[in-house]
């Protein structure tokens, strides 16, 4: 009755897609999500509000809405779409980096309230004594602005990744459930549970999911103390 | 070295004067809140006027009309504020770099060993600003100052948060700056005695406005500034000459012109300069000596203006400088003074405060 722990080289597939989606999206937000956290936080500029509300529109709508409008812009009949497909020839709908694309757009406020957050933290003095003491305002960022922010840039891409780990809705609606391309853990379980038998290789990917899980975590807190040290926060 | 002249609105608060320091080294005096930071931040750059201008050594820093606004790293002046922040990621030897390495060579005007040996911080290069005392952390905000070679020095009441004993600790540091790099600087505080320590010569605000700017005892007697002097308890200023101590009787004898004053028991050697001041409302005045009376000091002079101010008369009187002395105005009829008239005035020893060294 009790499943084997063995997971199935199919099972497999679906972890290492898992993982590989949820590095390239942290990947592709670290930048744009520390500049656009730094915008929202210390910088006004017009259109400031209508730039917070559509960076923060994903977390509120339901996944499903922003994947169909992916499946809108960037599917081959698209107007983006098209132009990519047709200029690059780059595909995105229903490849594993449309699957990037969608949990991207879905973990990016998350990221950005993070950073957002941690530079509102960061002393206006600090910044303002580098720039008495000779630095531009790039190096300011750079050298203090940036290094000062890292324990929320670093809480900011963990939740990225979690996010992405954990998207299903804008998926599943703009890339589909293609088995070795886009079928992540989220959708294999998903799939298993609607199939006769499939309780047994839907619970083994609930156990990898959670080993998963606590791995980020668990990393993540060695980073965020290694940084607290850099920071001097802490006692080495 | 330093010109300005400039306008700055901030809310409700408004921020305008003249000031023209020739002087090396100059202090910058008024009350809590009266704009002297603001002033300091708008010559660092960091808070841009709304018209005016700042000239540093001949060199437009700002110029509202020729739109000349030069962004803070590269006007090379100093800040160093109240309770300076330093680097929390960095060793207190990178805090100390950060400007130096941003500097071409050729500009740079001291070396780390030299900051370091002034400051005396070569013990702590290698902790964290977070295990730094208050003292400490403010010589390093100063050395990591000092080493980005400022044209000019802006201290922002550096000695503000420090308890009294720290303040005695750091105020020699200046001092060496001051004399052994000639450093220009500009020392803002709202506590006399700290920028008599370092300068005679500064600039008094008030409510924004820059009032007068000068040798201290010049600047302290004009009459616009009397209110200010007044909630100060500045009215009466003397540059006198420690003699000697008598510590038996509790008193130190000071000399100023010809006349020998007696007040409380200082620390300062005989021969130092030093100022002390008096409240008006501390003078007494008196026909003729008086004996018989606990009051140490009786010094001759004449009146030379009686000013009626609300309920109570101003009188001046020339002991060799003028006295100010607030008395009400039945003691002046009872007494039927006039200018002119002579008169002694008496301080009880006890009424005079020492302001600091020169």
């Amino acid at each position: 009755m009790w499943p084997s722990l063995q997971p199935t080289p199919e099972e497999l597939t679906a972890l290492w897609l898992s993982l590989k989606i949820g590095l390239w999206c942290t990947a592709l937000i670290a930048v744009p999500g520390i500049v656009t956290g730094w915008l929202l936080a210390r910088i006004r500029f017009p259109g400031k509000a209508l730039v917070d509300g559509l960076v923060h529109l994903p977390l509120v709508l339901p996944p499903v809405v922003p994947g169909y409008l992916l499946l809108l812009l960037l599917g081959r009949q698209g107007p983006i779409g098209r132009w990519l497909y047709e200029t690059w020839g780059i595909a995105l709908a229903f490849t594993w980096q449309g699957a990037v694309v969608a949990s991207a757009l879905m973990a990016f406020p998350l990221m950005v309230r993070a950073v957002r957050l941690a530079v509102t933290l960061v002393e206006p003095r600090l910044e303002e004594a580098a720039r008495t003491l000779g630095a531009g305002p790039l190096r300011v960022w750079l050298t203090v602005t940036v290094p000062l922010s890292l324990p929320g840039i670093l809480t900011g891409l963990v939740l990225a990744f979690a996010r992405s780990l954990g998207e299903f809705g804008a998926t599943v609606t703009f890339v589909g459930n293609v088995a070795g391309e886009t079928r992540t853990l989220p959708l294999a379980i998903y799939t298993y549970t609607q199939i006769p038998g499939g309780d047994g290789p839907a619970l083994r990917l609930v156990v990898i999911s959670i080993l998963l899980a606590l791995a980020a975590l668990w990393i993540s807190e060695l980073g965020a103390r290694r940084v607290e040290r850099m920071l001097g926060n802490r006692r080495t | 070295m330093l010109d300005l002249d400039l306008e700055l609105h901030q809310g409700s608060f408004t921020l305008q004067g003249r000031l023209t320091l020739e002087q090396p080294v100059s202090g910058l005096f008024g009350p809590s809140g009266c704009g002297k930071s603001t002033l300091l931040r708008a010559i660092a750059g960091l808070t841009r006027p709304q018209a005016g201008y700042i000239n540093l050594d001949g060199i437009p820093l700002f110029d509202a009309r020729k739109r000349i606004d030069l962004p803070p790293h590269r006007r090379r002046v100093g800040l160093v504020f109240q309770d300076s922040p330093l680097f929390p990621h960095l060793s207190v030897r990178h805090n100390l770099l950060y400007g130096f390495k941003l500097l071409p060579s050729a500009q740079r005007q001291f070396t780390p060993t030299q900051v370091v040996d002034l400051l005396d911080i070569g013990h702590l290069l290698h902790r964290r600003p977070r295990h730094l005392s208050g003292g400490e952390r403010q010589r390093v905000a100063l050395g990591r100052t000092l080493l980005a070679s400022p044209r000019l020095l802006l201290l922002d009441e550096p000695l503000a948060a420090l308890d009294e004993g720290l303040k005695q600790q750091i105020l020699p540091f200046l001092r060496r700056v001051r004399d052994e790099l000639r450093l220009p600087m500009l020392y803002v505080s709202h506590a006399i005695n700290e920028i008599l320590y370092l300068t005679p010569h500064l600039a008094v605000m008030e409510q924004g406005r820059i009032l007068g700017q000068g040798p201290f005892l010049e600047v302290i007697r004009q009459d616009h500034i009397l209110g200010l002097a007044r909630s100060l308890g500045l009215e009466n200023v003397l540059q006198v000459t420690v003699s000697r101590h008598e510590p038996d009787t509790g008193c130190t004898t000071v000399r100023y012109d010809h006349h020998e004053l007696h007040l409380p028991l200082s620390a300062l050697p005989p021969g130092t300069e030093t100022w002390i001041a008096l409240r008006a409302a501390d003078v007494a005045l008196a026909r003729h000596p008086i004996a018989d009376i606990t009051i140490q000091n009786q010094v001759p002079g004449r009146v030379v203006g009686l000013r009626r101010i609300a309920d109570r008369v101003l009188a001046e009187v020339d002991v060799g400088v003028p006295i100010l002395a607030e008395i009400t105005v039945k003691a002046i009829h009872d007494l039927g003074l006039m200018e002119g008239d002579t008169v002694y005035c008496l301080f009880k020893a006890r009424a005079w405060h020492y302001l600091g060294t020169a």
